[in-house]
């Protein structure tokens, strides 16, 4: 029946060409522009780490003074050196990395690239195998480099084909600053989507080009970038040790889930020594997000984004009401035939079926346009000079996604129109009008 | 075949009763060619409807070939209509958009018959009537009497138990009629029990058996064999002599 | 023309006239919405940034390794550009509008206070800074020549006291002192010694869009001789047709002098230029949002034609009953554009209610504001015209029934 109920779909589009074409056309914008609008809010709201990303915590403590306090508010989004150094050193997860932002010249060695700037990190040894980073060459530093001030760096794919021509150049020296340091380890391709670990830079921005171990960098006195609060008296050294300013992101690694409860009590534990001993004026008021909940908090999601998401289900919908309407109007035209149908032995059933086919074939038609136009939508979403404009583009389970939203929405649009020519009472009149 | 007693339809609306039937008896056995006869608005048309199982009835009781169809459901009716009823109807009531072929399919389709059984029908069917070489044609490219006898082809397509033919000739001229008529005659000669509902009385004329129908109130004329029932004094109207 | 006919008709067509209703509301709903966010962001794009935009370049160069003769490099570096042919002014600063970095800090109105009263943004002006943007002084006066302090004087251990003065915008000393005159008074910037207010600007917005719309303008100039290397820039004003050529003079004057230096090209370019990325992202959302809204009136403009259509087609035998009995053209269509006005007018009530619905709740979600109320009737009379002209076509073919059909059979 499902065959011949297709057949006679497509017989009544044929005959009916303007009206089909309609309800296409709308079930097609509507499908368009919600899946446009999905797609980009999908890209922007999937997990970066998905093997991980609920071992992996962020560290929120609450250095700042009495002064200007309100209970139960957030604390800093950043730690200060000082506590990143101690956490780091107590090591108590079972990886855990410091690092901030920077910015770094680079000269290559070879006279005819001219020198240029690009971003860097400063982060410790742990930072490589706690976000799991692909390397093309070479490995991270170790510990002991951290220790040491090494003059070392990991290099992006990207600086290597630039600089390098893409060859393996581990062990050879690239000038950061006015410092040579040696190249330990080239990355693979990693482009984590977004670039969780610190929210103060270009959050869909592609990864550094330049790692730079954290103490390193200090002493070289490379400059830093991202966002720094200060609350007291800084001696024009705000990047200083005792400097009261939060600036560093601290990650850690547990082995499962389930610790995160240990090692905020943990944290918890040293906020309250770090009180006894003066330093810290608040009672404990830690916070241990992983990397979803972290990413939450954030509004990671830009608020336009989400805005054109429900904007494009406000399409789909009218465009929904619309179909709805042509249905009715296309079925209830017929109401003559039908009930001929009726007459001839079709059950209510059986006519609501057939209404339901049509309602779906004119889904389906319109959810292969939709594609197109979302394809062209998305087209347009990468054009835009916005960070994640490169990002947008039509995978696999969108596609079918597409199709489905597509087909399942001109059957609820269906629902009453086929509903309405199921009641058509049999009759042995057509009423030819 | 077709026992009806007592039946009455009764139209409610909000301020009207309209009793469309009183206690209509007819009973049509089996091979019978039977004339229903009345003027408009006798009811004749709502005993068709009832008949063939269109419209249910307030009370009485009515049995179609051995099933009483009281109690049945929407879905049981259309499965007994299809078995066991074919329709005629007087403006042929061909679906314009498909051929003869797929017009004489459309009751099959709902027996969920195999694709082979229904073409053999359906060819069966057209070329009985006359229509064999004109299968794929449109009823838009056929003249009236042709269409008609397309539909008589649909239904004759199920192998009915019962023909309802509902003024089969109203809209052809006197040559189409009487060939319509010819085959209807044909079809019952072989066994199929038809009811026909006909203001003209030339055509009533022709069936076994007259049945009229007045202010909703059935009385026999029956030219032939008496087997319907003699009308009961205080009835109602009398029915006049044809 | 009598109204009752047409409702009474309306209610034995139920399901078709909710549907024609519904469509009409939703869209109506959104697109108040959505006009009065293309309204804001247009506004957001025609703010007064307070600089003389046209007129300005941007250099960003960066030493290679520390800078170690900053202040020296800078002077020269400044006396180099302001001696170039074209060059009206020439500066250096912290920070510049239309680049998302910036600097803050917290303002009290007295030195010992438990929450700051605002928090503002300061640009670090050396002499000529307030020349060099072209801003204007309401009230108060320039800084004075030993008014100006390095960030090295600043920060030296033996220094007791904070900043000595600063010039804040208007926007921020009404903030500060409502309906006073803000000059002489005195706030504290993060130290126990107050800072003395010595002049007022009237415009300066903030590099980035920090702290909300209200706050744009909370900004603040500190006498400071910023190095060139703090903000990695030259800021040089020079008149609007000359830019293309002192950009290239001063970027090769500044490659000349000195060390070797990185000019990072993709961001050294005409404020106008700058001026017109800081709002891409507005632009990009007022054209969807027009996009949008003139999709979302086709599609409602077609259900209405085609419901309109199908209506026409079902009522054919009426109609040419009027017609018999003396009804002309004119009454036929006039009928249904009259039902379509009935129609759309419960359609925009409720459409209305539903915009102010939907516009609580992004108000309580993504920080907007309350929709104002000249919106509705520009939603309301959009819909209108656009259920009028939709209906136009099924009308004229309705009035186009001829009255013979009246006495044929259905």
């Amino acid at each position: 029946m499902f065959g011949y109920y297709l057949n006679l779909a497509l017989r009544s589009f044929r005959r009916n060409k303007a009206l089909t074409a309609l309800m296409v056309l709308a079930i097609a914008l509507g499908i368009g522009a919600c899946m446009t609008t999905l797609t980009v809010f999908r890209v922007l709201s999937g997990d970066p780490i998905p093997e991980k990303s609920d071992r992996l915590f962020y560290v929120q403590l609450d250095p700042q003074p009495l002064r200007g306090m309100l209970p139960g508010e957030e604390p800093e989004d950043q730690v200060t050196r000082l506590d990143a150094e101690t956490l780091l050193r107590e090591k108590r997860g079972l990886h855990q990395a410091m690092m901030t932002g920077g910015s770094v010249t680079v000269t290559p060695e070879r006279g005819d690239i001219a020198p240029f700037y690009t971003d860097a990190r400063y982060t410790s040894a742990d930072f490589f195998p706690m976000f799991a980073t692909p390397f093309l060459h070479g490995t991270g530093w170790r510990a002991e480099d951290d220790d040491a001030n090494a003059r070392v760096a990991v290099i992006s794919r990207e600086l290597n084909e630039r600089v390098f021509g893409g060859q393996d150049s581990v062990g050879k020296t690239l000038a950061i600053g006015d410092t040579p340091l040696r190249i330990v380890g080239v990355l693979g391709n990693w482009q984590p989507t977004p670039k969780f670990y610190d929210m103060n830079q270009s959050r869909f921005g592609t990864v550094e080009d330049v790692f730079v171990p954290f103490s390193t960098s200090r002493d070289l006195k490379l400059g830093r970038s991202g966002k720094m609060n200060c609350w007291g008296d800084t001696g024009g050294d705000e990047t200083g040790l005792n400097a009261p300013c939060v600036w560093m992101q601290y990650w850690v690694e547990l082995e499962h889930s389930g610790q995160a409860a240990d090692y905020k009590a943990y944290l918890d534990n040293y906020s309250a020594q770090q009180k006894a001993a003066g330093r810290f004026e608040r009672e404990p008021n830690t916070r241990l997000r992983n990397v979803m909940a972290w990413l939450d908090y954030n509004r990671i999601v830009p608020n336009d984004v989400v805005m054109q998401l429900w904007l494009g289900f406000g399409f789909l919908l009218v465009c929904l009401l619309n179909t709805v309407g042509l249905l009715l109007a296309k079925f209830l035209r017929r109401s003559g035939e039908i009930g001929v149908r009726r007459a001839l032995g079709a059950s209510r059933l059986e006519v609501f079926k057939q209404c339901l086919v049509e309602a779906g074939t004119v889904g389906l038609a319109g959810g292969t346009i939709g594609l197109g136009l979302a394809l062209l939508g998305l087209w347009a979403v990468r054009q835009q000079p916005t960070s994640y404009a490169r990002l947008a583009h039509l995978d696999g389970t969108m596609l079918l996604t597409t199709f489905l939203i597509a087909v399942v929405a001109s059957l609820l649009a269906g629902l009453l129109p086929a509903w309405r020519a199921m009641q058509v009472t049999p009759a042995i009149q057509l009423k030819s009008q | 075949m077709l026992d009806m007693r007592q039946v009455t339809k009764v139209y409610r609306t909000e301020l009207v009763e309209t009793h469309a039937l009183r206690s209509l008896d007819l009973r049509v056995a089996e091979g019978e060619f039977v004339a229903v006869t009345g003027p408009s608005g006798s009811g004749k048309t709502t005993f068709l409807n009832i008949a063939g199982l269109l419209e249910t009835f307030t009370r009485g009781e009515y049995v179609l070939d051995g099933v009483d169809v009281k109690g049945l459901n929407d879905n049981a009716r259309s499965r007994l209509r299809n078995e066991k009823i074919g329709f005629i109807f007087q403006s042929f009531n061909l679906i314009p958009d498909l051929n003869l072929f797929d017009n004489c399919d459309v009751p099959l389709r709902y027996r969920r018959m195999p694709a082979a059984e229904r073409r053999q029908r359906i060819e069966a069917a057209l070329t009985r009537v006359g229509l064999g070489s004109r299968m794929k044609h449109y009823p838009a490219e056929l003249s009236g009497g042709q269409q008609q006898r397309a539909a008589i082809a649909r239904a004759l397509a199920g192998s009915p138990r019962l023909l309802l033919a509902d003024e089969p000739t109203g809209n052809l001229d006197s040559q189409m009629a009487r060939s319509v008529m010819e085959l209807l005659e044909e079809i019952n000669a072989q066994g199929t029990t038809i009811v026909m509902v006909t203001h003209d009385p030339e055509l009533a004329a022709r069936a076994q058996r007259n049945v009229h129908i007045v202010d909703g109130i059935a009385t026999d004329l029956s030219t032939g064999p008496a087997l319907g029932r003699v009308p009961r004094p205080g009835h109602g109207a009398a029915a006049a002599g044809v | 023309m009598e109204i009752r006919p047409i409702l009474s008709t309306l209610r034995r067509h139920k399901t078709a006239a909710a549907l024609i209703v519904l469509q009409i509301a939703l869209t109506c709903a959104i697109i108040c919405n959505a006009l009065f966010m293309v309204g804001q962001r247009i506004a957001e794009m025609r703010e007064v940034s307070g600089i003389a935009v046209d007129e300005l370049l941007r250099i960003q160069i960066i030493p290679i390794g520390e800078e170690a003769n900053a202040q020296a490099q800078t002077r020269s570096d400044l006396a180099l550009l302001r001696n170039l042919p074209g060059v009206v002014a020439a500066t250096t600063s912290n920070q510049v509008p239309f680049v998302n970095s910036s600097w803050n800090s917290s303002v009290n109105l007295q030195p010992e206070q438990e929450r700051p009263t605002l928090n503002a943004t300061n640009y670090m002006g050396e002499e000529q800074f307030m020349d060099t943007f072209g801003l204007k002084l309401v009230a108060g006066r320039n800084f004075e020549a030993g008014e100006y302090l390095t960030l090295e004087e600043l920060n030296a251990p033996d220094r007791t006291t904070g900043y000595p003065s600063v010039i804040v915008t208007r926007t921020m000393a009404e903030r500060l002192f409502p309906g006073e005159d803000a000059v002489g008074k005195s706030i504290y910037l993060g130290s126990s010694t107050p800072t003395r207010i010595v002049g007022v600007i009237e415009h300066l917005v903030r590099p980035s869009r920090q702290g909300g719309p209200s706050a744009r303008e909370y900004t603040m100039i500190l006498p400071i001789r910023a190095t060139y290397d703090l903000g990695a820039q030259y800021i040089v004003r020079t008149s609007p047709e000359r830019r293309q050529e002192v950009l290239a003079a001063a970027i090769a004057a500044l490659r000349g002098n000195g060390p070797v230096r990185i000019v990072i090209d993709e961001n050294t370019k005409p404020f106008s230029e700058l001026r017109s990325e800081f709002y891409q992202q507005q632009r990009g959302m007022a054209w969807l949002l027009g996009i949008v809204c003139a999709a979302l009136l086709l599609v409602t403009a077609l259900g209405i034609v085609g419901l309109a259509s199908f209506w026409v087609q079902q009522r054919t035998k009426q109609i040419g009953v009027r017609r018999a009995l003396g009804a002309t053209r004119g009454q036929i269509l006039r009928y249904f554009q009259v039902e379509n006005f009935i129609l759309a007018g419960i359609g925009i009530v409720l459409g209305m209610l539903a915009a102010f619905g939907i516009n609580q709740w992004l108000m309580s979600q993504y920080e907007m504001f309350r929709l104002p109320l000249v919106y509705l009737p520009i939603g309301a009379v959009a819909l209108w015209l656009l259920g009028q002209i939709a209906v136009f076509g099924p009308a004229r073919r309705a009035a186009a029934v001829p009255p013979a059909i009246a006495t044929r059979t259905a």
